[in-house]
């Protein structure tokens, strides 16, 4: 990971950018009907034997979700959930359906923004490589 | 309590379900701003040569189109939800013992369904209730992200339907389950602009007016601030 890592959360920083998007966020929450039909429209979702983990409302739910609902108030242990679900589990494919018509890789999207800018980001370089 | 729930209750739940919907309309008006409408509709059209020209004719036939969508992948949850929408808003206005009490407040009558077809549809909404019931809690995809929120909606949304139900068939005590229909009914009213239920409205909203991939009809015409 990256250098900064360890400096504490600046929580009005995350709160700045989860302010800029409330409307939509706290929308797409509410809308949500938890009816996973968006499951099978991810590729990620089937790749990894339909894990729950990997359906986009979950992704959303737990990554935007939870910083929106916790305001803001999660700790580095947290962010390291998050930056798992939002570069690990999402590739921001954008073919993600939902008959509600939530627009789940934008709420992704701003999940990654508000950890970009607390240095929370994937580093491919560190990724195992498959033996030769 | 009697008389309220039968009284004024009623009146409250209505005003707050059609403003409380208004509202959440207007909210949407203020917070959002125009914006051109998309265009992209790749896979079900040939792609345009000039971005800016709409997609050319769909490359596959009605029936594939329906087959890669949700209707082909999930066509068992498409049917039932389906049913259970048509049934759960339709029925309500055609439902005779409904008629009867509009006749007596405003002298308007609906045409009201033969009591057997709108008792059928009733039926329909509360099997569709049971299956989203056990899917919830058979589901591991569903479960992952239900709370104890969903089933409460759940059972809000149903209420009204099995209290009807059993008024109608008149089992158990008529005035007290006739009482329970009318607080059910009330309270899935006032759910609906601030619960998940808001999904009655934001339905449109989301499928027709904002711009996004998903987006059905003209493409929309709107987007967030
Ligand atoms: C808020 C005020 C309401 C009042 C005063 C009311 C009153 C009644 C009455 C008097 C009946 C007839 C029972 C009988 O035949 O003896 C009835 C049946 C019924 N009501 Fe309501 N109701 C209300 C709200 C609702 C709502 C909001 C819904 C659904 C969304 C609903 C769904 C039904 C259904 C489905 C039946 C018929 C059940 C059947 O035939 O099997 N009601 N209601
Ligand atoms: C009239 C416009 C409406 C539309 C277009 C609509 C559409 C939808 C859609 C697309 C879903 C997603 C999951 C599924 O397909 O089941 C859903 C779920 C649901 N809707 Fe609606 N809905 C409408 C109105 C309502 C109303 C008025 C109620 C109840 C008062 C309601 C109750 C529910 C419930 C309880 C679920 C969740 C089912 C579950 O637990 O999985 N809907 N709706
Ligand atoms: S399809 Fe849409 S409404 Fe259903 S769980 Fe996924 S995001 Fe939520
Ligand atoms: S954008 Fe993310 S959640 Fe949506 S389909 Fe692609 S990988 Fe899955």
């Amino acid at each position: 990971m990256s250098s900064n890592d360890q400096a504490p959360i600046n929580q009005d920083e995350v709160r700045r950018i989860l302010d800029q998007h409330k409307d939509k966020t706290k929308t797409a929450l509410r809308v949500c009907a938890h009816c996973s039909l968006c499951a099978d429209s991810c590729f990620l979702y089937h790749v990894h034997d339909k894990d729950p983990r990997y359906m986009p409302s979950h992704k959303f739910i737990n990554s935007l979700g939870k910083l929106y609902k916790k305001k803001g108030k999660i700790d580095r242990a947290g962010f390291k959930e998050i930056e798992e679900i939002v570069w690990r589990r999402c590739v921001l494919c954008t073919r993600c359906y939902c008959p509600l018509g939530i627009d789940i890789p934008e709420m992704i999207a701003i999940a990654r923004d508000i950890c970009r800018s607390q240095e929370v980001f994937f580093q491919w370089s560190e990724l195992e490589q498959p033996a030769e | 309590m009697y008389d309220f729930i039968r009284g004024p209750l009623v009146w409250v739940a209505f005003l707050v379900f059609i403003f409380g919907t208004a509202y959440q309309v207007y909210r949407f008006y203020q917070l959002s701003r125009p914006k051109e409408r998309y265009r992209l509709r790749i896979p079900f059209g040939k792609p345009p040569k000039d971005p800016d020209e709409a997609p050319g004719e769909p490359t596959l036939t009605w029936w594939q189109q329906m087959r890669l969508s949700v209707v082909g992948v999930n066509p068992v949850m498409v049917s039932v939800t389906t049913l259970f929408h048509l049934a759960l808003v339709l029925t309500p206005f055609f439902v005779l013992g409904h008629n009867v009490l509009l006749d007596l407040a405003w002298q308007i009558s609906l045409p009201s369904l033969p009591e057997a077809v709108a008792d059928g549809l009733t039926i329909v909404v509360i099997a569709g209730g049971v299956f989203f019931l056990l899917r919830r809690i058979f589901l591991a995809r569903v479960r992952a992200i239900s709370t104890v929120y969903d089933y409460v909606v759940l059972l809000i949304a149903t209420t009204p339907f099995i209290t009807g139900f059993l008024a109608y068939h008149h089992f158990f005590d008529y005035d007290t389950v006739i009482l329970l229909h009318i607080l059910a009914g009330e309270i899935m009213l006032m759910a609906v602009p601030f619960t998940k239920l808001v999904h009655m409205p934001y339905f449109f909203i989301n499928r027709f007016v904002l711009v996004h991939e998903n987006t059905l009809g003209a493409g929309g015409s709107r987007t967030w601030r």
